[in-house]
């Protein structure tokens, strides 16, 4: 037995002969907070809508707690609570009205349970107005109600930062964090903002024209930098730095206005200090940027073009 | 079972809840209103007969109605049905019962075309506005198959037309009970029934002629709800539906020389030109070949709207 709570194998998307989804293969564990990110286009929504039954799969297969989404379709939608782009509900109709009709389609949800979702998300005093005069955040928080009534196994949220404000970001950051620790939920979070979800992650996934390009553990980022931290020098005579660094590192290295910088494993500047001093060139600054995800990020679907 | 029936609940309630619903309702009751309004002050609804000179109330008012056709042309086959209809009474020795709510309900069977039209703005949008609103993905992602969604949505279609016609019986009656008063438990009254007059119960015409109007409204709602499951654009399938029951019979009449045109859905929707030993205008058709070309028509709205409902994907607009 594994820990998966879904599993993603070889899924594939054709629409027309456009091939948007390309084999995406990985899964998420209980209790893992899972970043799904991509520039726009590249298929998150699309993926999504696999996930949760809304499109059929041109290949492949989706597996939620063992249950694949094509052959037992009910049981393993059970285990999902999902928001998919835009947290749209009737908005003719009261936020306590929209969340009582998701209700009413589980078997089991207590009163209690509705009200506990409400309380999580915050939105007890907006309950008795008409959702058509909601704003973007709370309608996007109703969504996140109506996807936990039901305790679901995995939750899926399409963008859920989308709308919120800084507040609100960091109330969903948290409350998704606990409910990975506490109740073991499999969280995926979609979103082209890396460092809104960063934060909420254990693991990222880079999604790039429709195929998974990358995945990485949030925590080991900043372990593994080697030759990705960034530094600049400010150092005279600045032309003779340069040569120097160039012959005896063979460094590629940009210079402009007196200050050089270049890409450099941080454990070895003060050698680097040492060896230039000792060739008389005078350091009045040295700084180093810490690599981040975002750059990786950013070296991970390069140019940010949609095919 | 719980399940369809909280579906239903759901889809009874997001129709019920809007203020279009409301509207309609409104509309009829102010139609059903006016047309009493208008029948009390026009005509001569207002004959008594309970009296025993109910004799000579009949003759008066085909000495009135014979001098009013001399009047105005336009009277002529109005008042002379009329006098044929007073006269049926005089030879056979029958006392007629004055005008009532019964006969309004019976004379307000008109108004199911427009309980049809309404049926199929509601059919046509009960899916198609789903899509629109964007709500269809969460509605679906709920374990539960689209094909018991589309059933709750298919019978809740079904249940505002009865809710609908329910209303216009009842609401009529009452408006007819205010204005005309009530002639009786189960009136009966002369009527031209196509091949001759006959002496029938008033509820009895309630039932049949509403009856047979139903045929129409469950096949024209039927079809705005295929269009709406196929295109999901609810403007589409209520032009389509009320375009074709303006045209139906137009269209019938257009190809009724083609051996085909039996075929035809709206050759078939009337059911009461079967009633009564009549024959029907296009050779080869008996009520069981209609019942069976209804039954098609029916079983294949349904299965395209089961069809592109369960089987096509929900995409972004
Ligand atoms: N119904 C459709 N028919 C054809 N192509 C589609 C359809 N829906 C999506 N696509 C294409 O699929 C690709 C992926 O779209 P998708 O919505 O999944 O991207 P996304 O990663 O969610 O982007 P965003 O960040 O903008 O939400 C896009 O190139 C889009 O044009
Ligand atoms: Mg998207």
């Amino acid at each position: 037995m594994t820990d998966a709570a879904m599993e993603l194998i070889n899924v594939k998307k054709t629409i027309g002969n456009k091939e948007i989804i390309k084999g995406l293969s990985f899964s998420i564990n209980k209790g893992e907070v899972f970043g799904f990110i991509g520039p726009n286009g590249a298929g998150k929504t699309t993926t999504i809508r696999m996930m949760v039954g809304l499109m059929q799969l041109t290949d492949g297969d989706v597996r939620i707690l063992g249950k694949s989404i094509k052959t037992d379709y009910k049981k393993a939608v059970r285990e999902v609570g999902a928001i998919v782009e835009n947290p749209e509900m009737y908005p003719f109709m009261t936020g306590a009205q929209n969340i009582d009709h998701y209700a009413r389609m589980i078997p089991g949800i207590t009163k209690e349970r509705i009200k506990e979702a409400i309380h999580i998300v915050g939105l007890e005093n907006a309950l008795n107005e008409k959702v058509g005069k909601y704003s973007l955040g709370m309608r996007q928080r109703l969504g996140i109600a109506q996807a936990l009534l039901h305790r679901p196994s995995v939750l899926i949220l399409d963008e859920p930062t989308n709308g919120l404000d800084p507040a609100g970001i960091r109330e969903i950051r948290q409350y998704i964090r606990k409910l990975a620790e506490e109740e073991d939920v499999a969280v995926i979070v979609s979103s082209h903002l890396l460092t809104e979800v960063e934060l909420m992650c254990d693991r990222i996934g880079v999604l790039k024209n429709g195929e998974l390009v990358a995945t990485q553990a949030v925590n080991d980022s900043s372990t593994n930098t080697n030759q990705h931290s960034e530094v600049s020098m400010e150092v005279s005579p600045a032309d003779k730095a340069l040569e120097l660094l160039k012959k005896d590192y063979e460094m590629d290295v940009v210079h402009q206005n007196g200050s050089l910088t270049f890409k450099w494993d941080k454990e070895k500047i003060p050698e680097l200090i040492k060896f230039l001093v000792s060739h008389e060139v005078s350091i009045f600054q040295v700084s180093v940027s810490k690599s981040t995800l975002e750059d990786k990020f950013f070296d991970l679907i390069g140019e940010n073009t949609i095919e | 079972m719980s399940n369809l029936f909280h579906l239903i609940y759901n889809e009874l309630k997001k129709l019920y809840i809007q203020k279009s619903s409301k509207i309609m309702y409104i509309v009829l009751g102010v139609i059903i209103l006016g047309i009493a309004i208008v029948s009390n002050s026009v005509g001569n609804l207002g004959e008594q007969y309970e009296q025993e000179n109910w004799r000579e109330v009949l003759q008066e008012e085909n000495k009135e109605l014979t001098q009013e056709m001399e009047d105005k042309e336009a009277f002529q086959g109005m008042n002379t049905a009329q006098i044929e209809k007073n006269n049926y009474y005089l030879e056979q020795d029958i006392q007629p019962v004055s005008y009532g709510a019964w006969q309004f309900v019976m004379e307000n069977e008109m108004l199911l075309s427009v309980v049809s039209l309404l049926t199929i703005i509601v059919a046509a949008g009960i899916v198609a506005n789903e899509f629109r609103w964007g709500t269809i993905k969460l509605l679906l992602i709920r374990p539960i198959t689209r094909t018991k969604i589309l059933l709750s949505k298919y019978i809740t279609v079904l249940l505002f037309a009865l809710f609908t016609l329910v209303f216009v019986l009842v609401f009529s009656w009452i408006i007819g009970a205010l204005f005309f008063g009530i002639e009786g438990i189960d009136p009966k009254v002369v009527l031209d029934q196509g091949d001759g007059l006959a002496y029938v119960s008033v509820i009895n015409e309630i039932i049949t002629g509403y009856g047979y109007k139903l045929v129409n409204l469950v096949m024209m709602a039927t079809f705005a709800f295929m269009i709406s499951s196929v295109f999901r654009n609810s403007t589409i399938a209520i032009g389509l539906a009320i375009f074709l029951m303006m045209a139906g019979n137009q269209i019938v009449l257009f190809f009724a020389e083609r051996s085909w045109s039996k075929y035809i859905l709206f050759a078939n929707t009337d059911l009461s030109q079967y009633a009564n030993g009549n024959t029907s205008l296009i050779e080869g058709m008996s009520l069981g070949f209609s019942i069976t070309v209804l039954l098609v028509y029916y079983a294949v709205f349904l299965l395209l709207s089961w069809l592109f409902f369960t089987k096509r994907d929900v995409a972004g607009s």
